[in-house]
């Protein structure tokens, strides 16, 4: 075999446990959606996800993953050669007669593969059929518009593959008006059309076809239904990006390799100011339950996520017990509304028991920090998840101070009554969810501009420094133990006052709203959108926040709230072994890890203190 | 008093068996398992199936009842194993292999936790259940004047064979030098010769198997659930850093002193459920004042 021809090796072992992990997790992903089990009969369940009609779009599911992840690992252990690969000339070679001799058969295998993959999608986000486990009942399940919608969406996206690869092969198969930017953006634009037809979880009447009309003024329509233009919206961004992009390829790449990431200020003055824009007037529009949910399901975590963000981003330690704090800020709020068991020496409006619960939640941080900080970073996560279950004990069973299980008093209003402003705001009234959405954003943007410009500051440097290498630090005269008690203390009370505000939506304060899953919620936001990224961190908690929404509505068989936590578990190993940056990272952060990864610096301060271990 | 110094006692063994989990990954991996709950969770359900099949009437012969005994601390040794095992093979390795921060570990580990909690919250309910105990609850003796019953018995004889089946383990056999070896020095332990993946796996398997076993009898002592791992492992960690976290030793008698510790308070408190309080209070104390421990942290250092 000579050198240059692209050597064609078989399967090693490596490649079929590869492929046979990848069966393995589809198989799993069908189990983890299928129907729950009873402790009488363990493996019923098991049963019925494996052996019935079920299991069909996952096996399929997982085969495809293995294809391409072995695809992939042969062309990384340069075994096999992608097309990107292959040199010009030997890709004509390859490939122009291949394309060459592409005719419509080739158009109705593409779509045969696209059918079979959306069908595969539609069984993983279909909703609810009883009986879904007979193939009766799947294809009836699968008979909808929605099913049709991914057809066309994937069929669309694997011919733009194939065009793409086309292109690349022979200039000049591509139409010219076809690579003019304004026919791509309005391609893109077209694409998230398709998707919302595909992903909007709202519409119950979508099952007909007579939802594409402009129901004129019923919000229900497909076609005056706002998430249909939001994502057609996103498509444009999308396009506008891809066409900017490569206009800018070059100073892309020489900004990458002189590492400088800057953003011009214009940019991302226009950037915020579309945000902000978006995030007062987009809630006007959403449907009532999207209304609630974008307050105690999103907004809240928002906030959540961003104190989180100060401890596991920005100092690099692991706090489990966040939950705590949040519970704290509530309590401290329920006693000085007169709505616990004790009563106050005078009854304070929540917005004045803000400060009191910051104060609180801060001395408990410092009082827990201290001792566990001077130890390993690792310590402090185990004393937090003990400190979080400890709350929640005492939540519980302190019937005389908190009420215990049964729950709290009622909570008083946010009220402001000074000339000229006059606002309540009551957590048990009906139609005021925007309003306390409103007023969450006036506390969130001072704190993601004071977050920022921390980070920013000596303190933020300081952060940096001790994640990436802590002796050094040190060295430097950084006292690593106060910048790490800072940050536990600063997340904290972002928590308390989180718990304030939400204590008022709920009205009622019960400990199981304090449980430790809540904790793991916030981390899998931070971890999830980019640690150490703000923006990363709202963008993630914004998208998981939607996701658990939605498969409220996209329910699997036997789907049961409590079920999202395993969704959370595995997205955390996931994230962790596929990018531990996060989706939206932040830049020094993900070269921490990179660097981290090849032996220089830590990239999080859970090791050992400079002072040495025991300090 | 004295009852409640034996519960303590006996306690104590569940939370010991299970810090040696503990121990032994933090002296291979300088890495606290947070996943080490769901293997105690997945020996209890392990040991409850067991049961539940083949434990046909409450009133059988003395011998089939010493069987099913062992048959269930075999099933929930192997169930806690394994699991141990898969976490360390999907949620360690991985990481492992690309020498990810520690960080990445921490957050995998409380990602598999949870995973598992939920998949066995599930797959089996959500509802607690109580197994049928192979162990008659009527034999019970009067020894210094607390009332010790069959289980305790069972209780102590099989931890202290596990721990002297593990000192022996640790200490005199191959796989025991291996683990040693790689605790003190994973690069050195390489070029020694060892597999250090395999011996990892080891590892986890060992503490893994106690972990299972703690699950069989958490779950005979209370009812077995989804979440029943979560503040026995807790307070097991508290026992392991109490001992000195890295030390066999230190483990077993870090499980009974906080027992104790543990016990004895609420004697005077008279609420069972601030266990977890005092046990969270020892932990932070114990942190304040000799984080080392009682005997200090070490696996194959002086051991």
């Amino acid at each position: 075999m000579s050198v240059d021809e692209p050597r064609r090796t078989h399967f090693n072992k490596e490649d079929v446990r590869l492929a046979a992990t990848c069966v393995a997790s589809g198989l799993l992903l069908a189990v983890m959606t299928g129907p729950a089990g009873n402790p009488e009969s363990p493996l019923e369940a098991a049963r019925l996800s494996l052996f019935t009609g079920h299991v069909w779009g996952f096996l399929l599911f997982g085969i495809v993953v293995a294809v391409i992840s072995v695809f992939r690992r042969k062309v990384r252990n340069g075994e096999w050669q992608s097309s990107r690969a292959v040199p010009r000339r030997s890709m004509k070679a390859y490939f122009g007669d291949f394309l060459a001799s592409m005719s419509t058969s080739w158009w109705v295998a593409f779509f045969a593969l696209a059918v079979l993959l959306a069908l595969a999608i539609a069984d993983f986000t279909g909703p609810y059929v009883p009986g879904k486990l007979s193939f009766v009942q799947l294809f009836t399940q699968l008979h909808d518009t929605r099913t049709y919608g991914y057809i066309g969406f994937l069929w669309w996206i694997i011919n733009s593959i194939r065009l793409r690869r086309s292109v690349h092969a022979r200039h000049g198969v591509l139409p010219g008006f076809m690579k003019t930017p304004v026919f791509r953006i309005l391609a893109s634009a077209f694409g998230g059309f398709i998707f919302a037809f595909c992903a909007d979880p709202w519409l119950p009447e979508r099952f007909s076809f007579s939802y594409f009309k402009f129901g004129g003024g019923s919000t229900t329509a497909f076609l005056s239904h706002l998430p249909t233009w939001l994502w057609t919206a996103c498509g444009l961004l999308l396009g506008v990006r891809a066409v900017l992009g490569e206009r800018n390829k070059t100073v892309h790449a020489n900004r990458l390799r002189a590492r400088q990431f800057a953003v011009s200020s214009n940019t991302s003055i226009a950037l915020y100011g579309i945000g902000l824009f978006a995030a007062f007037e987009a809630p006007k529009f959403l449907s009532p339950f999207w209304q609630e949910a974008i307050f105690q399901q999103i907004g809240i975590f928002c906030f959540l996520a961003i104190g989180l963000n100060i401890v596991v981003g920005f100092a690099g330690l692991l706090d489990l017990g966040y939950v705590a704090f949040y519970a704290i800020g509530a309590y401290v709020n329920a006693y000085f509304s007169g709505a616990l068991p004790i009563q106050p020496p005078f009854i304070l409006n929540p917005f004045l028991s803000i400060p009191v619960a910051i104060l609180v939640a801060m001395t408990a941080g410092v009082l827990l920090g201290l001792p566990t900080l001077r130890l390993r970073g690792d310590y402090l996560a185990i004393v937090t998840l003990g400190f979080g279950e400890i709350v929640y004990v005492l939540a519980n069973n302190l019937q005389n101070l908190t009420g215990g299980a049964g729950g709290s008093g009622v909570i008083g209003n946010f009220s402001i009554n000074v000339p000229l402003v006059h606002l309540s705001l009551n957590g048990q009234a009906l139609g005021q969810d925007l309003d306390f959405y409103y007023l969450l954003l006036a506390f969130m943007i001072p704190i993601l501009i004071l977050f920022t410009s921390l980070n920013n500051s000596k303190v933020g440097r300081s952060w940096a420094a001790i994640r990436e290498d802590e002796v050094a630090a040190a060295s430097l005269g950084i006292n690593g133990l106060k910048y790490k008690v800072m940050a536990f203390a600063i997340g904290a009370s972002t928590s308390g006052v989180a718990g304030v505000l939400s204590s008022v939506k709920q009205g009622i304060l019960f400990p199981s709203n304090f449980a430790l899953q809540v904790s793991i919620t916030v981390l899998v936001l931070v971890i999830f959108g980019g640690m150490g990224s703000i923006t990363g961190v709202l963008i993630g908690s914004a998208v998981i926040g939607w996701l658990l929404q939605f498969l409220l509505f996209h329910s699997f068989i036997d789907y049961q709230d409590a079920d999202k936590y395993m969704y959370i578990g595995a997205l955390l190993i996931l994230t962790m072994i596929f990018r531990p940056q996060g989706i939206w990272p932040a830049k020094r952060r993900a070269r921490e890890f990179h660097d981290a990864e090849i032996g220089l610096g830590t990239a999080d301060a859970v090791g050992e203190p400079a002072e040495g271990p025991l300090a | 008093m004295s009852s409640y110094i034996a519960a303590g006692l006996f306690a104590g063994l569940i939370y010991s068996m299970v810090a040696l989990g503990y121990t032994l990954v933090y002296g291979v991996l300088r890495l606290i398992n947070f996943a080490h709950s769901e293997v105690l969770m997945s020996g209890g359900f392990a040991g409850y199936f067991f049961l539940h099949y083949f434990m046909k009437s409450n009133n059988e012969p003395t011998g089939t009842r010493v069987l099913l005994l062992i048959g269930a601390l075999v099933a929930s040794g192997a169930a806690g194993a394994v699991v141990a095992m898969l976490v360390e093979r999907f949620a360690y390795r991985p990481l492992r292999r690309r020498n990810a921060p520690k960080l990445t570990y921490l957050i995998s580990a409380i990602g598999a936790s949870y995973f598992l909690l939920n998949f066995a919250g599930k797959e089996f309910g959500r509802n607690p259940i109580s197994p049928p105990s192979p162990i008659s609850a009527t034999l019970q003796w009067n020894i210094l004047g607390t009332q010790v019953s069959l289980f305790d018995v069972v209780l102590l004889i099989v931890t202290l064979v596990l721990f002297f089946g593990v000192n022996v383990l640790v200490n005199k056999s191959k796989v025991g030098r291996s683990i040693r070896a790689v605790a003190q020095d994973q690069e050195t332990a390489t070029l020694m010769g060892v597999n250090v993946n395999s011996t990892i796996a080891a590892t986890f398997a060992i503490g893994g198997f106690m972990g299972g076993i703690a699950g069989l009898f958490v779950g005979m002592s209370s009812v077995v659930d989804y979440n029943m791992g979560f503040t026995p492992a807790l307070l097991a960690f508290t026992a392991a850093v109490l001992g000195g976290i890295g030390n066999i030793r230190g483990a077993m008698v870090g499980g009974v002193v906080l027992g104790i510790c543990m016990y004895v308070p609420i004697y005077w408190i008279g609420q069972p459920y601030y266990e977890p309080v005092i046990g969270f209070s020892i932990l932070v104390l114990v942190l304040l004042v000799k984080p080392t421990g009682l005997f200090g942290e070490s696996l194959g250092r002086s051991a």
